[in-house]
């Protein structure tokens, strides 16, 4: 599914070499639910970045979905984002202007989907994160998790082969944060793999499998299990 | 406050160099192109002798064509009298001053060997011309009624004649030869150029003062070339000068001074009873039609202001527009970049009225800098309206006090405006809002 | 609005890009109200310009490259003009490099002359059509280079000596054909050929022929082609000369003329020596003017729009950083951020562009009804908008390209 073998990666500035990773190593399978977890400047965001084709690597090799995305122009890389990833984010990053059927939208559009296909889709996704009632509403007048659920339902519209999750509760309350973890498990179970980065332990226990980032390299630990939610038929 | 306010002001125009550039020049462009296109409007419609411009009055008669009016207008009047008309109502002396005019020119041949003939323009007037038109005189006086009565061969020169003939000394008394004849210098007049011309619109309302000044009697009496304008609906009665002069062409300009409503009045019946004399000889077929107009009633009538300085005053103005427009837009994306920092200030306890008063300062210092550099363009462009047209706009374009004055205020005034409203939307930001998204 | 889009790859996002802008109208309104005045100064100051270029254009019958002018003011007491005249015309015309000249009552072009009016039947109760007169001998119309296509031109026994002051006019004249057209609407030109007009209402003239093209000294007159030639020659004091030269000759001779005729005779003063080329761009100073004028405004007037587009745009991409990075993180290629601003300003440039079109037809209006403009030709719309359109794609497409070099990852960083 997702495969890193020896992946660098190397800032430099006129003045000093950061080597954000060294030989970093990682194999995600099929309906994985990983969390990422490290210190803050361990590398978290720039794996996540490089396995969400948003940035490129100065070495190794990267195997998504069996493709090596390694030498792709910005075109293809673009395309792929939009085709096999989805994205969740701290900040949520709706875009403002658009109301939620637009923000769910976004994505299908670079997509070539013909309208009515779109319209399905957005209407499906938002059901499913229970704002379907509120399309038209403005980001601006939804609660931070209502906003998050938005961007997951933007994230799966497409239906991705996995999702990238970058604190995704980050900028949410307790409670609020345990509900869009309950969407995330939900999300898994029903087929779809998930890496989630985020520097929040208890939170990071609830994913099948956990890595830890530290210096720019792996250091696996074996998760226990995480338990089965009941509402699996609903995704 | 009012310099601390200053002080931010100057700092937020310096970090954002290049905006605040654009702003200035968009405001500059603007009031630069409005003011130059305002001063030469301003001066084509300047009142050119403002202490009496409401007691000079010009005089019309409807002395036309019976089958048809003057122009298309039916009520229009000729503007010009015949050489008659002109020459009788100044001998009536009705008025406190009045002098017919008109236009001739000559070739001064000054005395020495080596110096050339060269031809020069003469506007033939009455003695009143003078005190009348408040005509400031270097050496000597005009002359006097006797020699109009008598058509003295007497002359005024203006002070370039008089420095080209006589390099500049008092040349009074002395002869000059004109066309041939020997005229006796009575007086030298200052430079005087009424801007507009206002005494003789119909041949070139911002032409150049004539160069001698000579008794209309002489017209007459000498023949004179009769130069400008002269317009006929009948042809003269009889060949020759005289029956030129005597016709019904018009070629002859008429002022008076009317030194109250009265006397206009007055003057006014003494025209309609003229004209119904002269009825009873055969003479103004048209009906009763006489028109006294002052000094701007009549640079008005005669259209002075060049149509195509208004055309560009227009557009000049819609230029200033789009100008503006551009620095409301630009200020909006100043002030919303700026939304942390107001917030900040809400938070820490700056009121709604204290920001609006930092940023309607900062618009107004924009504004005063567009203003100036915005004279400066304005003295470019009338330098190049001066190329472009022309000796005789020299005086059309020259920038005063005044018209810098207007020039701030309108760049002030225009740029508060324009700030008004970015202004008002960065101030209506709630504070929690711009604190939270840091 | 958004229910247009069909399986491809390419994605017009009209519908969100419009919604959006109606959450951010002040910006879009500041820009197409931009756009929309500054297309109604170009399209209306292009209008002018080509009105003016085309007058300036205009044909004046007259050897304009090759031909100068001159006055001779007589000023001695023995000054004695007729004779002048005869010696200078003779001494011109024999000097090589010279074409033809002759004695002229006024210059084509020049912006003074003499007007009459003719009329076809005898009597103060008719109508007159007013015409430029020309008062030339039998040479007239080789110096002047008009060309006879009706009748013939005058004969030497034809011309006259005419005095100051004197009204009474010779028995024949020569019209041109636009004259002759206004005089007699009814008949082809070569007809009015032996036909009698009547100057001073009652006084007749004979037309023995017709030329092509001559205009008149204003430029400005509505009837700038209706002119008449009477044969006379004046006896007048001043007196001015048209000659024209050899081709390429122009400047040679009017030197080697000034020197001639002012050591000629003592008695007068020569002056006024301008070529017609001169003559005409004294005459049209104005349009020329305006025409640099209004081409100035449109540069610059343009540059200021483009510059404020270009800075509202940089603006609202710096506005938008983080919306763009997630747009590439959604899988955005740069092609379609591009596309996107592109197309947001296309859409505001047609507001623009549709109320500018309205607002240009208004000015029009006004100049027409205060300056008596004509009315502006249909197709300077659509040229002015797609102008706008694409300057205002220009403007944007450096914000744009700006916004796609945004890097996708800037969607993960929090601040």
């Amino acid at each position: 599914m997702l495969k890193m073998t020896d992946v660098k990666k190397v800032f430099r500035t006129d003045l000093v070499e950061t080597q954000a990773l060294r030989d970093f190593n990682l194999h995600v399978g099929e309906g994985d639910f990983v969390a990422v977890t490290g210190p803050s400047g361990s590398g978290k965001t720039t794996f996540l970045n490089i396995a969400g084709l948003l940035e490129t690597f100065s070495g190794g090799k990267y195997e998504l979905d069996g493709q090596d995305v390694s030498n792709l122009n910005d075109k293809k890389r673009s395309q792929l984002r939009n085709e096999k990833i989805g994205f969740i984010f701290q900040s949520f990053n709706l875009i403002p202007d658009l109301n939620l059927f637009d923000n769910v939208d976004v994505p299908l559009r670079y997509r070539g989907f013909n309208s009515a296909e779109r319209k399905k889709r957005i209407e499906n996704s938002l059901e499913m994160v229970g704002l379907a009632q509120r399309m038209k509403h403005l980001p601006s007048q939804l609660s931070g998790g209502q906003q998050q659920r938005v961007a997951i339902a933007r994230a799966l519209a497409g239906e991705p082969r996995f999702l990238l999750a970058d604190e995704p509760t980050g900028n949410l309350d307790t409670q609020m944060a345990n509900s869009v973890m309950d969407l995330l498990k939900n999300i898994n179970d029903a087929g779809t793999t998930i890496i989630m980065v985020t520097h929040d332990g208890e939170l990071a226990s609830q994913a099948r499998r956990n890595i830890y980032v530290r210096d720019g390299k792996v250091s696996e630990v074996n998760n226990a299990d995480i338990s089965s939610p009941a509402q699996l038929s609903a995704v | 406050m009012f310099g601390y306010y200053i002080k931010l002001a100057l700092k937020s125009v310096k970090r954002n160099p290049i905006l605040s550039l654009l702003m200035v020049t968009a405001i500059a462009l603007g009031i630069g192109a409005c003011m130059t296109t305002i001063t030469v409007n301003y001066l084509m419609s300047a009142d050119p002798i403002p202490h009496k411009s409401q007691q000079l009055f010009h005089i019309q008669v409807d002395s036309w064509d019976p089958n048809n009016a003057y122009s298309d207008d039916a009520d229009s009047l000729p503007n010009q009298l015949t050489w008659t008309d002109a020459t009788n109502f100044t001998l009536a002396k009705k008025a406190l001053r009045q002098s017919a005019m008109g236009m001739s020119g000559g070739i001064i041949e000054p005395a020495g060997d080596d110096a050339k003939p060269f031809e020069a323009s003469i506007r033939l007037a009455y003695t009143d011309f003078f005190p009348m038109f408040d005509v400031p005189f270097i050496y000597g006086t005009a002359w006097d009624s006797q020699s109009d009565t008598d058509r003295e061969q007497v002359v005024v020169l203006s002070k370039r004649t008089n420095e080209s003939v006589f390099g500049g000394e008092n040349s009074v008394g002395k002869t000059i030869v004109i066309d041939g004849r020997n005229f006796q210098i009575v007086g030298v007049i200052d430079d005087w150029q009424p801007m507009p011309k206002f005494y003789d619109v119909n041949n070139g309302g911002f032409n150049e003062t004539e160069q001698l000044f000579m008794p209309f009697s002489l017209k007459e009496e000498l023949e004179l070339p009769n130069w400008g304008n002269n317009n006929c609906w009948k042809s003269p009665d009889g060949e020759g000068y005289k029956a030129f002069l005597q016709s019904e062409c018009i070629n002859t300009q008429m002022w008076v001074e009317l030194p109250n409503d009265l006397a206009k009045a007055e003057y006014m019946d003494y025209l309609n009873n003229y004209v119904m004399e002269q009825k009873k000889l055969g003479r103004f077929p048209r009906p009763l039609n006489n028109r006294l107009s002052n000094v701007m009633e009549w640079m008005a009538s005669q259209e002075v202001v060049e149509e195509d300085a208004k055309m560009m005053m227009w557009l000049s103005f819609m230029f200033l527009l789009v100008c503006l427009l551009n620095t409301i837009g630009l200020l909006l994306a100043k002030f919303t970049g700026k939304s942390s920092e107001i917030g900040l200030r809400l938070a820490v306890g700056a009121s709604k009225a204290d920001l609006f008063k930092q940023h309607l300062l900062e618009t107004a210092l924009i504004g005063v800098m567009g203003g100036i550099a915005g004279i400066l363009l304005a003295l470019v462009g009338l330098q190049g309206i001066k190329s472009l047209y022309g000796d005789f706009v020299d005086d059309l374009a020259s920038l005063d006090l005044s018209m810098i004055l207007v020039a701030l205020s309108i760049a002030l005034l225009s740029s508060i405006l324009a700030g008004l409203y970015p202004t008002w939307r960065a101030c209506n930001i709630a504070p929690a809002s711009q604190l939270k998204s840091q | 609005m958004s229910n247009i889009q069909t399986n491809t790859s390419v994605n017009w996002e009209i519908g969100p890009i419009f919604r959006a802008m109606l959450r951010n109208k002040v910006g879009a309104i500041l820009i197409a109200l931009q756009i929309a005045i500054t297309m109604t100064i170009i399209v209306n100051s292009v209008y002018i310009i080509v009105e003016r270029s085309k007058e300036m254009q205009r044909d004046s019958g007259i050897d304009n490259k090759n031909s100068f002018s001159l006055t001779s003011v007589g000023f001695a007491e023995n000054f004695n003009a007729a004779v002048t005249v005869e010696e200078d015309l003779n001494t011109l015309r024999n000097l090589p490099g010279i074409v033809d000249a002759i004695q002229i009552n006024a210059i084509p072009n020049s912006g003074s002359g003499w007007s009459m009016g003719l009329k076809t039947q005898s009597g103060v109760e008719h109508d007159a059509v007013g015409t430029a007169v020309y008062m030339v001998d039998e040479h007239g119309i080789n110096a002047l280079d008009v060309e006879i296509i009706a009748g013939e031109n005058f004969a030497p026994t034809d011309i006259g000596l005419r005095e100051v002051g004197q009204v009474k006019w010779p028995n024949k004249t020569i019209l041109t054909k636009a004259m002759a057209e206004n005089l007699f609407p009814e008949i082809p030109y070569s007809s009015v050929v032996g036909k009698t007009v009547y100057i001073n209402d009652i006084d007749p003239m004979i037309v023995i022929g017709i030329i092509d093209k001559l205009q008149a000294p204003w430029v400005g007159w509505n009837n700038l082609e209706n002119v008449m030639l009477s044969p006379e020659r004046m006896d007048y004091k001043g007196s001015r000369y048209f000659i024209r030269t050899e081709p390429s000759q122009r400047d040679s001779v009017m030197k080697q003329v000034e020197e001639l005729l002012a050591n000629s005779n003592k008695g007068r003063l020569i002056q006024g020596m301008r070529s017609i080329e001169e003559t005409r761009e004294r005459s049209y100073r104005g349009h020329t003017a305006m025409i640099k004028i209004l081409t100035t405004v449109m540069v610059i007037l343009t540059i200021v729009t483009a510059l404020g587009i270009v800075g509202l745009a940089s603006f609202s991409v710096n506005q938008r950083k983080k919306q763009i990075g997630t747009r590439r993180a959604l899988g955005a290629s740069q092609s379609a951020i591009v596309r996107y601003f592109m197309l947001e300003n296309f859409l505001i440039s047609t507001i623009g562009v549709v109320f500018g079109a309205a607002l240009t037809i208004a000015l029009n209006i006004l100049l027409v009804n205060t300056f008596g403009l004509d009315r502006i030709d249909w197709f300077y719309i659509p040229i002015g908008m797609v102008v706008l359109w694409l300057v205002g794609q220009g403007a944007v497409f450096g914000p744009a390209k700006k916004a796609a070099n945004i890097p996708p990852a800037l969607a993960t960083r929090t601040v």
